[in-house]
């Protein structure tokens, strides 16, 4: 089986680097993935980019209305609000990014052999997803914070189980479509195993519509991880997550309104950025308009 | 349809009863004692005993699961740690609020979106069609809760036209009532009406490119007698689906907009319940949850089955 030919790579690469030409023609979806990459650069760089230490209170600068000096204001306990934004973004892309990755490590797999193979596996796999599934997102969410523990890891473990059965579906379906293709009949024919048809042409040809998904998902994640920080059960305060900010900022409408504004902003634009990728990266790879 | 509705039926209860394995699991993994669990710290010896004689702590596991499931199918989900009243009624005291809050919400997402959607499919690739896809997708990636502080920060600190939050029964003062839940319903409808506008637009956009559609028009109909009297019912067929399959979101939606309302509903029970390590209530409120939601699944998928005699054809032969 050495050196044998992958049927459908030529076509991918060709599929994929045209995905990449038209979707630099979509402005929206252009300007959706900068700003990703911008935030990316931000989390990566907070520590650089961040003007004052997001943990350091200051008692003679409480509640300060935005200035020259702190453009996003100060907070309760006199903290950079600018600074504590920038060092937001890494906790809300390492939540969003890190849940969806053990989605995708747990989920792809189970999908792949649960397609591929169908039978008794197949029948315990769905009903376990359907059950799965059965919880509300949020709710299954908060479920198993409580038996964890709150902690940002271990909310990102909750929102990537909870996300895990989507992946285990959507792979699913795309395998029972794509096993009944000619080249993976070809690739059967000539000797190949199970692991190399699924590794090398069931798997390649299923990764875009995973990594469209992916992009669908990643700004849900991070609005979980708001959500349920802002209830408590997440990142523990004083670290900077957008979620404890408008927690925080929730008992002082009255007279810090700023509080409230940019960490619901930053989450806002982010999800926006990513859905606006996402969306544009759909329509770029749909094999429909080939 | 007889043998349709049987199989949508087994699947729901095979799906209840892998539900109850991971709720009751769930408890069982909690670090400690599982009596101390159910029972609460402050519960002393004879509390203690009491619990493990109710749900037979010392007995084999799958023998306490059938217990557990026995007490729950005849409506016992145990004692409140805190309150010790039982869980069921604080669940029947609990629920009407959120199904008010979430038939609102369902209200202002239908009204903003069905028509949004079927005006943008109308006018495809028009400023409004961008226009409307634009918000759609501003309303999915908003976080609600952010929405919500928005909206008490500009109707009630700024405008003071609207209170920020507290609950009036509508038994009590409708008006009120009416008053309190406008910006609750608004904030969680606002999500929903982003999917439904996108679906309906969807749909409406390939109904309308249907030749039974071409032939109305050649007949000299206008628009919005076509639209109104042979594309929205066939347009707004995949839209109950959805519906159905966002209930979900509406249901933890509501445990972050109850909290920032202070609604005193379901959602925010859920969360009260969490922070008091309330157990015996999480258990209780999860296993409902879940129960609800397999039970609306099932019957979008019957009413759909109703609507559209295809998917009935095609369920019934198809797979798991």
């Amino acid at each position: 089986m050495k050196g044998e030919p992958s049927a459908s790579a030529p076509r991918r690469a060709g599929r994929l680097r045209r995905g990449w030409r038209r979707l630099w023609q979509r402005p929206p979806a252009l300007a959706g993935v900068v700003v990703v990459l911008l935030f990316t650069g931000m989390a990566l760089a907070a520590p650089w980019l961040a003007p004052a230490d997001p943990n350091q209170g200051n008692w003679g600068n409480l509640r300060k209305a935005p200035s020259w000096e702190h453009p996003f204001g100060t907070d309760d306990l006199g903290r950079d609000a600018l600074s504590r934004v920038i060092w937001g973004a890494r906790i809300s892309m390492r939540a969003g990014v890190l849940s969806i990755l053990l989605a995708i490590v747990v989920g792809v797999p189970a999908g792949l052999i649960s397609g591929y193979y169908r039978g008794a596996l197949d029948l315990l796999l769905m009903r376990l997803t359907d059950a799965w599934l059965s919880f509300p997102f949020l709710i299954l969410a908060i479920g198993l914070v409580t038996i964890l523990g709150p902690s940002l890891t271990n909310v990102t473990v909750a929102i990537g189980l909870g996300a895990t059965p989507t992946y285990v579906r959507l792979t699913r379906g795309l395998v029972l479509a794509t096993r009944e293709e000619d080249y993976v009949h070809g690739a059967r024919a000539i000797g190949a195993g199970d692991l190399r048809i699924m590794g090398r042409h069931v798997l390649p040809n299923i990764t875009s519509s995973i990594l469209v998904q992916a992009t669908v998902s990643i700004p849900a994640a991070i609005i979980a991880e708001a959500i349920l920080s802002f209830l408590g059960l997440g990142v523990q305060p004083p670290d900077p997550s957008w979620g404890t900010m408008l927690n925080t900022a929730q008992q002082f409408l009255e007279q810090a309104p700023w509080m409230a504004f940019w960490p619901g902003l930053a989450i806002f634009v982010l999800a926006l950025s990513f859905n606006l990728a996402g969306d544009g990266l759909r329509d770029a790879l749909d094999p429909r308009d080939y | 349809m007889v043998e349709f509705l049987v199989q949508r039926a087994f699947i729901s209860a095979v799906t209840l009863c892998v539900i109850s394995v991971v709720v009751f699991t769930g408890v069982r993994l909690i670090p400690g004692d599982p009596a101390r669990v159910l029972a609460g710290v402050d519960a002393d010896e004879a509390g203690l005993e009491e619990i493990r004689e109710k749900y037979g702590l010392k007995d084999p596991i799958p023998l306490q699961y059938l217990r557990w499931v026995s007490l729950a199918l005849r409506g016992d989900l145990g004692e409140s740690i805190r309150t010790r009243e039982s869980v069921t009624r604080i669940v029947g005291l609990k629920l009407p609020i959120t199904i008010q809050l979430a038939c609102y919400s369902l209200l202002v997402a239908l009204t903003i979106a069905i028509p949004a959607g079927i005006f943008a499919a109308v006018r495809r690739n028009t400023v409004w069609d961008y226009l409307a896809s634009g918000v759609s997708l501003c309303g999915v990636s908003i976080p609600n809760f952010w929405l919500g502080i928005m909206l008490i920060l500009l109707f009630s600190v700024r405008l003071g036209w609207l209170p920020a939050s507290g609950y009036v029964s509508p038994t009590q003062d409708p008006v009120a009532n009416t008053v309190r839940m406008l910006m609750p319903s608004v904030v969680l409808g606002a999500a929903l009406a982003a999917v439904l506008m996108r679906q309906t637009r969807n749909s409406m956009i390939e109904v309308m490119s249907a030749d039974y559609i071409r032939t109305a028009y050649s007949k000299g109909l206008s628009t919005p007698t076509v639209v109104l009297r042979h594309a929205i019912r066939n347009g707004l067929i995949p839209v109950v689906t959805i519906v159905g399959l966002q209930m979900g979101a509406l249901i933890g939606g509501a445990v972050v907009t109850e909290q920032i309302f202070v609604v005193p509903g379901f959602g925010r029970l859920i969360v009260e319940a969490v922070f008091t390590r309330d157990y015996p209530l999480v258990q209780g409120v999860v296993l409902i949850t879940a129960s609800a939601y397999v039970g609306i699944n099932l019957l979008v998928d019957v009413s759909y089955s109703f609507l559209n005699p295809r998917i009935r054809v095609r369920g019934a032969a198809g797979e798991g």
